[in-house]
């Protein structure tokens, strides 16, 4: 009896150790995510509406998805039941939920060749999950209604991979500097125009706000991206091409010395007193809400964000590029969002001229408006300026970023392995914070983890 | 042809109990086998989502052991396990001992120290411990007020893992609910022989108590074992990982590797190193209970 109860005891314990590995391979179950999918009813067609005759289309459900925030979400829901009225037959299956998680379960679907037939996507997709051509329609094969006209060569070829036009852009993106004005005020000096400028409101925060307050925060990736403009406005190089890194380790030690002054001067806060706020994100932080920490380095399509998380009384104005960082202009712009129809589509022409109602039409493009940033469409732009239909802000910030940056983005310098928590610029750059690295030993681990990256 | 008939109808009797089991069996089989066969088979192959397998190899297993990034997670893991675990266990088993008294209100405070389990760790949680262990949070606010110097208890990679433990420790509801049954099956007559005998609380918590409900004991130890080597949430919602990998427990190297950068060969090996590691300490577990486990039908009696 003893030993049936053990042996019996034994079998259940191995059967739930064995459910563990279970779950360890497919632990996406478990991960507690906020992440809110939603499918929506289909809209029913409105038949009577239909005139088969001049119908150059045919009838068909589409499925489409994409990710974004609350009024994102309601402006492409709209736009879409204005494609579907115009174009009676056509249905649109619209999925659609909030930025985490959503690239892990995309991805699953890619290689799973089962994505939605019109997919919003981010434009390092194109490489990390078609790099062949196999996921993405070559849009050049329905030119005829998806007006290509309307975007510069240069951002077209941003998308092309592997000789395909895997995806038509929407907007162009670049970081830049923000200001909380009303910090500055209460220091008595004006929002940084200069580095130097910068370099000295870190000492006039510390005299006179207190240790707490800092002109600029900057978490682990915001200083990676940071280090790289710093680099190609003293160097005049890109930071990678023909992907191979363009910096020897002498250089990226500059570039990592310029971070930790920014440290050492009461600039910024360290990760560490960042980790201690206890907050998700920056646009999250209580110290960014009140305007304990006055100045981000975001991307120009984050500012509604970032304002709108500011407590009364605080003022958000859009910085200037410091012309005194190097002799080069650095920084980099990169396409934003883009769409793509999936390989598996069964009716790419239609796919098509949903895009084009999308992303060129004056229809879609007043109700699209610049919920995706300012639109690249010629037709779209100019539409949208002329209804002022563009977030000032927004519409300011881009402007100057692409004014500015002279150079392009590898894609790879999103990849996952890289910029994901427990990617090389994380630990590299909180090492640095920690006091856990040097700067050589800290230029050396990101030198080994991009060539690795850029090897695979 | 009545005989035939006789044989089915036993033979239905005597497998009917499959029938009830068949929706288990099958979510098994579907979920519980057929992941643990394949994530083996992955495990010897370089198995990427977007690229397929093009070799078979014993790479992964000696990647795991050669790679820092990995044998440290596998360190924070024994030590996240070795700290929840005795530390969960005695607070279940103190608080059920204590609900075991007949208290006014006792009912109330069952209910009250079981709730945590249900919440377990999701999003509304992490929040809530952010908010309770940040520098400027609740629990820096009380020591404050006896003058303690403010605490960095997320950022400071010595202490976070233990922020991250005593989410689980606080979660100490359901084991506490099976001592609870445990300790009401002690007879009432061996404390009373024990007081006859002169025994304090103390001894007889420890003389009576405890050799009879060694068999609990090791049951909940074996399943918090097992629930501590496959935490996931905690770790991945309050602290990513951090501050310096200080939390980053293997579960989340897995589910990176598996979900951020796709190497499911990589993944399904380090799930497999780890279910071996469990292994090894679940029967390290059963061949120390002749020592310490009083089963009332041992023959030893």
């Amino acid at each position: 009896m003893k030993y049936l109860k053990k042996f019996a005891a034994m079998g259940l314990a191995v059967v739930m150790a064995a459910s563990m590995t279970a779950c360890g391979s497919t632990p996406t179950e478990s991960t507690g995510e906020s992440r809110t999918a939603v499918s929506e009813p289909q809209t029913p067609a409105t038949e009577s509406t239909v005139q088969d005759s001049g119908k150059d289309y045919e009838d068909c459900t589409l499925t489409f998805s994409w990710w974004g925030g609350e009024s994102r979400h309601e402006a492409t829901i709209e736009a879409v039941r204005a494609f579907e009225e115009k174009y009676p037959g056509i249905k649109v299956e619209n999925t659609y939920g909030a930025w985490s998680g959503w690239e892990d379960s995309m991805a699953t679907m890619f290689a799973t060749q089962t994505a939605p037939d019109v997919n919003q996507v981010n434009w390092n997709w194109l490489t990390a999950y078609s790099a062949d051509g196999s996921a993405f329609l070559d849009l050049h094969q329905v030119e005829d209604v998806l007006d290509l006209t309307q975007y510069d060569e240069a951002s077209l070829a941003q998308c092309t991979v592997a000789g395909e036009l895997q995806a038509v852009p929407a907007s162009m993106t670049g970081r830049i500097f923000y200001w909380n004005k009303a910090t500055f005020d209460k220091a008595g000096i004006a929002v940084p125009m200069s580095l130097a400028d910068l370099m000295d409101a870190g000492r006039v925060f510390k005299e006179k706000l207190g240790d707490d307050y800092y002109p600029l925060v900057l978490g682990e990736y915001d200083r990676m991206i940071l280090m790289v403009y710093y680099l190609e406005s003293a160097y005049g190089k890109p930071w990678v091409e023909d992907n191979q890194l363009q910096y020897t380790q002498e250089e990226i030690e500059k570039g990592l010395e310029f971070i930790r002054v920014l440290e050492e001067a009461h600039v910024t806060p360290s990760i560490k007193k960042l980790l201690g706020d206890g907050a998700d994100s920056l646009d999250k932080n209580p110290k960014w809400m009140n305007g304990t920490y006055a100045g981000i380095f975001e991307w120009d399509s984050s500012a509604g964000k970032f304002n709108s998380a500011l407590e009364d009384g605080q003022e958000f104005v859009v910085g200037e590029f410091f012309q005194d960082m190097g002799q080069y202009q650095g920084g980099y712009s990169k396409v934003s969002l883009a769409f793509a129809i999936s390989e598996t589509c069964q009716h790419p022409r239609e796919a098509a001229m949903l895009l084009n109602f999308l992303l060129n039409e004056e229809e879609g493009t007043t109700i699209m408006a610049s919920e995706r940033g300012v639109p690249l469409s010629a037709a779209a732009l100019s539409n949208c300026q002329a209804k002022g239909l563009l977030n000032e802000t927004v519409a300011e910030a881009n402007g100057k970023v692409l004014q500015w940056v002279s150079y392009p983005l590898d894609p790879k310098f999103e990849s996952a392995a890289l910029k994901s928590t427990d990617g090389v610029y994380y630990d590299v750059m909180s090492g640095l914070s920690y006091g856990e690295y040097d700067i050589r030993t800290a230029a050396e681990l990101l030198v080994e983890g991009i060539n690795e990256e850029l090897a695979r | 042809m009545k005989n035939q008939k006789v044989s089915f109808e036993k033979k239905m009797r005597q497998n009917v109990g499959f029938l009830f089991i068949l929706p288990w069996l099958i979510g098994f089989l579907i979920f519980k086998l057929y992941p643990f066969a394949s994530s083996l088979f992955y495990s010897f192959t370089d198995y990427n989502l977007f690229k397929g397998i093009t070799k078979f190899t014993l790479d992964n297993y000696v990647h795991i052991f050669n790679t820092p990034k990995i044998t440290r997670a596998l360190g924070v893991t024994f030590k996240y396990a070795f700290m929840t675990v005795p530390l969960k266990l005695v607070a279940a088993l103190f608080v059920a001992y204590i609900l075991n008294f007949r208290l006014k209100g006792v009912k109330f405070f069952r209910t009250a120290y079981y709730i945590p389990s249900i919440l377990g760790g999701s999003v509304a949680i992490a929040v809530l411990w952010k908010a309770v262990f940040k520098d400027e949070g609740l629990l820096n606010a009380l020591l404050g007020i006896f003058g303690v110097e403010s605490i960095n208890w997320l950022s400071d990679p010595s202490l976070a893992l233990f922020v991250i433990c005593l989410l689980r420790v606080w979660q100490f509801g359901s084991a506490m609910v099976i001592f609870l049954a445990a300790l009401k099956n002690v007879p009432e007559e061996l404390y009373e022989a024990a007081a006859i005998e002169g025994a304090g609380k103390w001894r007889q918590f420890f003389s009576v108590t405890v050799p009879l409900i060694t068999p609990i004991i090791f049951y909940n130890l074996v399943t918090q074992l097992c629930q501590a080597f496959q935490e996931f949430n905690g770790p991945y919602i309050i602290t990513e990982g951090g501050p310096r990998n200080s939390t980053t427990l293997i579960s989340l190297l897995i589910y990176n590797s598996a979900f951020k950068n796709y190497e499911m060969g990589m993944a399904s090996a380090m799930a497999w190193v780890m279910f071996v590691i469990l292994l090894v300490f679940t029967v390290i577990a059963f061949m120390s209970q002749k020592h310490w486990v009083y089963y009332s039908d041992d023959e030893r009696g």
